[in-house]
């Protein structure tokens, strides 16, 4: 039961991941910071409720504060980039997050033990939820219901103007400016907001597996994170839901048994995948969004 | 109107604009024809903001545009078609009007989040006569991307005018168009200088610059060689030459 | 006075060093640079099939004992071989504007080779023979590491050797011809598949010789060497300018410096934070790298 429990768990978490992923790809953006927010939200929020004992609700919102207001910050730079180099610049930043985290010392004397992150030794001993006696299907509800939420919430604003100009932001920068959008106003609004359900993400991450390590936030897990949307589709948010609960669930808990080949497996299905349907899961919008953001040329250009 | 100051535009050794000057009244249509090559889209993007000039101005109601971003342009009251239809082509007719409602009029008049949910009852209206106007109130779900083409340049044009622009650039609107669709698009520009709009038309369709337009310049690799009335622009001897080599009748 | 000496010499030393071994660097980001430049995709599997390469290498020299050349030999046309696989497998197939499925495809051949080698070594470490490290150059104060300079020796051989092929000859033509207007080579008649398969073949070679340079100069050979190894290319490529063969040597050289200057001043575990911290100001401020051709909006 509590493996089931922590699979959910972590389709959950990964749902959150992958939707602050799906709200930059509207735009255009193919963020790989996901991972370095995810991990700032996670350790924002254990120091916060370890080292000086906060509540879990305002360490979370604490931790989307940070995260938010680093995405923010990203955001503008990230403007420059276009393309195929945002995917490395994104990715610079969240390696360069991971590092630091890696080096992340901060140890404070509690009841004899020692807590809090220790640099290269990771930060163990995140127990909110053991200490404050949740038990484990409670854990679930805390969390899935952040995740109804923050679905909610996107699927709702995507029925509204807000959705409509992200996606016109997506397909066409010139268009839209032309149109009149403030475009950098919708990337950086769009990237703070990514920042904030990756950090929720994170905080939420941290408190349920007790024990963080920076080999988490590489970008693998940044991959993963702009793989859901991309294969669940940009049309709404039940598409990430799908590619998350098939990801997660069937190939990684799915090919466990295979033990140590399980990554040989998962490399050359990735090969196939891409090969055979490289953009045969996608609708129009996407393949165009995608093209648009990775700077490829259309046919035809004016004069 | 606009002023278009001595403006030049080198792309390397290429020089696309080349010392241009143009004056634009309020409330005419004004033609900019030429051979292909001769700086008329160029022309257009700076006016519009894409482009940023070499040297020279572009002053609109008398004050310099000076390397504001498109957006700003339009807010300022400046919209532009694209020659080869920049439509968003996962949103539907009506996602299309709805995101381009942007003028500074629109903005002062709804609270920002009535404005970013879109539920305004102001805005409705307007996307509504605007479909009217554009004969495309029946395609109103329909994803642009899977209008006919007709319908496309429908649709780019009301998009251009959803924002009550008081200037509108017109990069070659109809192109691929057939007799009957250049006809209703004449009908249409008509309309809409008389609710008091100004046009620059850049065309090479001389059925509607000869129909509709007020005064008429043309280009020849990036500067002026003539300027006029549709009548004063068909006899000009330079036109002929810049257009068909050695002209043959009178 | 003296102090200030010791660490100008000490400092100077560890540029050195750094330069030669960036001559590593140079080589790996040549090779992701080339292969941008012909197709304009990245090929993340790239640094994966050079360590693969000279894991071939050093098989050759633990088995029959090869000489030194013939296990650099043998790392260069095995690094040769993975990449015309990757080529077939993860970029022959997917459309050319596709540039997202290529990378993801190549990522999954990234994982794959990765996989395939903890597999065979069963994770540990190997030690890699080292060359001339008993060689040592003094002038005054300051000490040049032997194998070092052979490293670097090796990186100036391959880049000459690469540049002959590129501007001497007909194949380096086609490539060129490929990498500027695909469409138009064409239509002369200079086969895509045929020319690229070339490009990602001898950016093998480079790799594996890369690949076998880093293991020597290490002293070990070890899977855990790919992701930074990759990291690292893609910086040195994107500093130098995407596509860019002379901006990829001096900004590999600069990066063996640069980091180990870091390395000296703030230890191992900070060194790389510097590293994709530069990578980071110069893709905002500078995107276009050192000599990159001008990437124009729109």
């Amino acid at each position: 039961m509590d493996y089931y429990l922590n699979l959910i768990n972590t389709i959950g978490i990964h749902t959150l991941l992958g939707l602050s992923a799906y709200l930059l790809i509207l735009t255009g953006q193919v963020s790989m910071a996901q991972a370095g927010f995810f991990g700032v939200g996670a350790y924002t929020a254990a120091i916060l409720t370890v080292i000086f004992q906060w509540s879990i609700l305002s360490a979370i919102g604490a931790a989307m504060l940070v995260a938010g207001g680093l995405a923010f910050l990203v955001g503008f730079p990230a403007l420059r980039v276009r393309g195929l180099m945002l995917v490395v610049a994104t990715i610079a930043f969240s390696e360069f997050a991971r590092m630091f985290f890696y080096n992340l010392r901060w140890q404070v004397v509690r009841d004899g033990t020692e807590i809090g992150p220790n640099g290269t030794m990771g930060f163990a001993e995140i127990r909110y939820f053991n200490n404050n006696g949740w038990l484990n299907w409670e854990v679930t509800i805390f969390l899935w219901t952040f995740v109804v939420v923050v679905m909610a919430i996107i699927w709702w604003s995507d029925r509204t103007r807000v959705g409509a100009v992200l996606r016109a932001v997506g397909e066409d920068e010139l268009a839209a400016d032309s149109t009149g959008i403030n475009v950098t106003v919708v990337k950086v609004a769009a990237m703070t907001a990514g920042g904030v359900v990756a950090g929720l993400a994170g905080s939420l991450y941290a408190h349920q597996v007790t024990d963080l390590d920076h080999h988490t936030f590489t970008v693998l897990l940044a991959t993963f994170a702009i793989a859901y949307p991309i294969l669940g589709g940009l049309t709404n948010v039940f598409g990430t839901l799908v590619a998350v609960v098939f990801i997660q669930g069937l190939l990684v808990e799915g090919l466990r048994f295979l033990g140590d080949w399980r990554m040989l497996l998962f490399g050359a299905l990735i090969i196939v995948a891409m090969n055979f349907k490289p953009m045969g899961l996608f609708d129009n919008q996407t393949i165009r969004i995608l093209q648009n953001a990775l700077g490829i040329k259309r046919r035809g250009g004016s004069t | 109107m606009l002023e278009v100051k001595t403006l030049s535009k080198h792309f390397g050794g290429v020089r696309a604009v080349d010392g241009l000057d143009l004056r634009v009244e309020r409330g005419e249509i004004f033609g900019l024809i030429g051979p292909n090559g001769s700086g008329k889209s160029t022309l257009v993007n700076i006016i519009c903001g894409v482009l940023q000039p070499t040297s020279g101005d572009i002053l609109f109601e008398g004050r310099s545009l000076d390397g504001r971003a498109p957006s700003a342009r339009l807010r300022t009251g400046i919209a532009r078609t694209f020659q080869n239809i920049r439509l968003f082509g996962g949103l539907t007719v009506w996602q299309n009007l709805w995101v381009a409602g942007n003028s500074t009029e629109d903005i002062k008049s709804q609270s920002i989040v009535s404005r970013w949910i879109g539920t305004s009852t102001r805005l409705k209206k307007e996307i509504e006569v605007m479909l009217e106007f554009s004969d495309l109130a029946d395609k109103a779900d329909v994803l642009a991307s899977n209008l006919a083409f007709g319908e496309q340049r429908r649709l780019e044009l009301a998009r251009a005018i959803a924002a009550k622009p008081r200037l509108l650039l017109l990069d070659e609107p109809a192109a691929g168009m057939n007799q009957a669709e250049v006809g209703e698009l004449e009908k249409r520009l008509r309309s809409l200088r008389k609710q008091g709009m100004t046009i620059v038309l850049v065309e090479h369709v001389m059925q509607l610059v000869m129909g509709v337009t007020d005064r008429i310049a043309v280009l020849n690799f990036g500067s002026k060689i003539a300027e006029g009335t549709p009548e004063n622009i068909q006899q000009d001897k330079a036109v002929q030459t810049a257009y068909l080599g050695q002209s043959d009748e009178s | 006075m003296d102090d200030f000496w010791y660490e100008f010499v000490e400092v100077t030393q560890t540029i050195t060093d750094g330069l030669l071994f960036g001559s590593t660097y140079a080589l790996i980001g040549i090779g992701f640079t080339l292969i941008f430049g012909a197709m304009g995709k990245l090929n993340m599997a790239y640094a994966g099939a050079a360590l693969a390469g000279a894991y071939a290498g050093l098989a050759a020299f633990v088995l029959v004992k090869a000489p030194l050349v013939v296990v650099f030999g043998v790392s260069a046309v095995a690094a040769a071989l993975l990449g015309y696989a990757i080529y077939f497998t993860c970029f022959r197939f997917i459309p050319t504007h596709n540039h997202l499925a290529a990378l993801m495809a190549s990522v999954g051949g990234l994982f794959f080779i990765d996989e395939v080698v903890v597999h065979v070594t069963r994770g540990s470490p190997l030690t890699f023979p080292s060359m001339f490290d008993d060689i040592y150059f003094e002038i005054g104060p300051f000490g040049i590491r032997g194998d070092l300079v052979f490293v670097f020796i090796i990186g100036l051989l391959s880049t000459g050797v690469l540049l002959y092929i590129l501007f001497k000859t007909r194949l380096g033509l086609a490539t060129r011809a490929v990498a500027q207007q695909d469409i138009a080579a064409r239509l002369c008649g200079i086969g895509v598949h045929t020319t690229n398969s070339v490009t990602f073949a001898i950016a093998g070679v480079l790799g594996g010789i890369a690949g076998a340079m880093t293991a020597a100069a290490v002293g070990v050979l070890s899977p855990v060497m790919t992701v930074p190894l990759t990291v690292k290319g893609i910086i040195v490529a994107v500093l130098g300018g995407l596509g860019s063969i002379p901006g990829a040597i001096i900004a590999g050289l600069f990066i063996g410096g640069f980091e180990n200057v870091f390395l000296y001043f703030r230890g191992i575990d900070e060194r790389d934070m510097y590293v994709v911290a530069l990578l980071f100001l110069f893709l905002v401020f500078r995107p276009n790298g050192l000599f990159g051709s001008t990437i124009t909006r729109d």
